[in-house]
């Protein structure tokens, strides 16, 4: 074990454990938070895991949860646009977190890596994963109309 | 289509396949030149499918 195991450790044990259970339970706007945080703390905790073992190949993972989870989010901000207008989510404290927290892991593995293409592909991951993660946190809270009227 | 329009769509759909290859060979692992033909071609055909979607979200 080295410290970008036991980072990805904790993530995956702490943040994502808890999105599990805030999905689990709860009302409706704490539910699709943390639906949406769960990816959003994956993809840094997948990204450390590459870089503890060594593993190129698990960036891609990354990059496909980086993509596929805010557009996941964005089709329930849409199925969900009625029942959540009422009572729409405010969850801008875990939301600029769970950012800060890919940002730093990228920044971090970017400095591990140093200069090239992996870097290049890390910072796109990062863009994808942060940008994605806000949008699809403004999403859900109502930000954009076209949302709800389709 | 007037030939204004046909060089705009030309050069919309090029400069996508540029930003689409940069992307592609950024992803993948090792480059070389079957990789390079692969992802010309792939990027040739996503060029015209962002610009179908640009012009549905955007109008032309």
């Amino acid at each position: 074990m080295n410290g970008w195991t036991l980072t990805a450790a904790l993530v995956l044990g702490g943040g994502v454990g808890a999105t599990l259970w805030g999905v689990a339970t709860g009302p409706l706007r704490r539910r699709v938070v943390a639906q949406n945080l769960s990816t959003a703390l994956a993809c840094p905790a997948l990204l450390l895991l590459s870089q503890g073992y060594d593993r190129p190949s698990y960036v891609d993972l990354a990059l496909v949860l980086a993509l596929l989870g805010p557009v996941g989010t964005l089709v329930f901000a849409r199925l969900l646009s009625g029942e959540l207008a009422g009572d729409p989510p405010r969850a801008q404290g875990v939301t600029w977190a769970a950012a800060g927290l890919g940002a730093a892991v990228v920044l971090a593995l970017c400095v591990a890596v140093g200069p090239g293409r992996a870097m290049a592909k890390l910072l796109v991951v990062g863009a994808l994963l942060v940008g994605g993660n806000l949008v699809a946190s403004r999403a859900l809270s109502g930000g954009f109309r076209e949302v709800s009227r389709g | 289509m007037s030939p204004r329009t046909a060089l705009l769509a030309l050069a919309e759909i090029l400069a996508w396949w540029a930003a689409l290859t940069v992307l592609w060979l950024v992803l993948i692992s090792t480059v070389d030149t079957l990789e390079l033909a692969v992802g010309a071609g792939a990027a040739g055909a996503a060029a015209v499918a962002a610009r179908a979607a640009r012009r549905a979200v955007s109008g032309p």
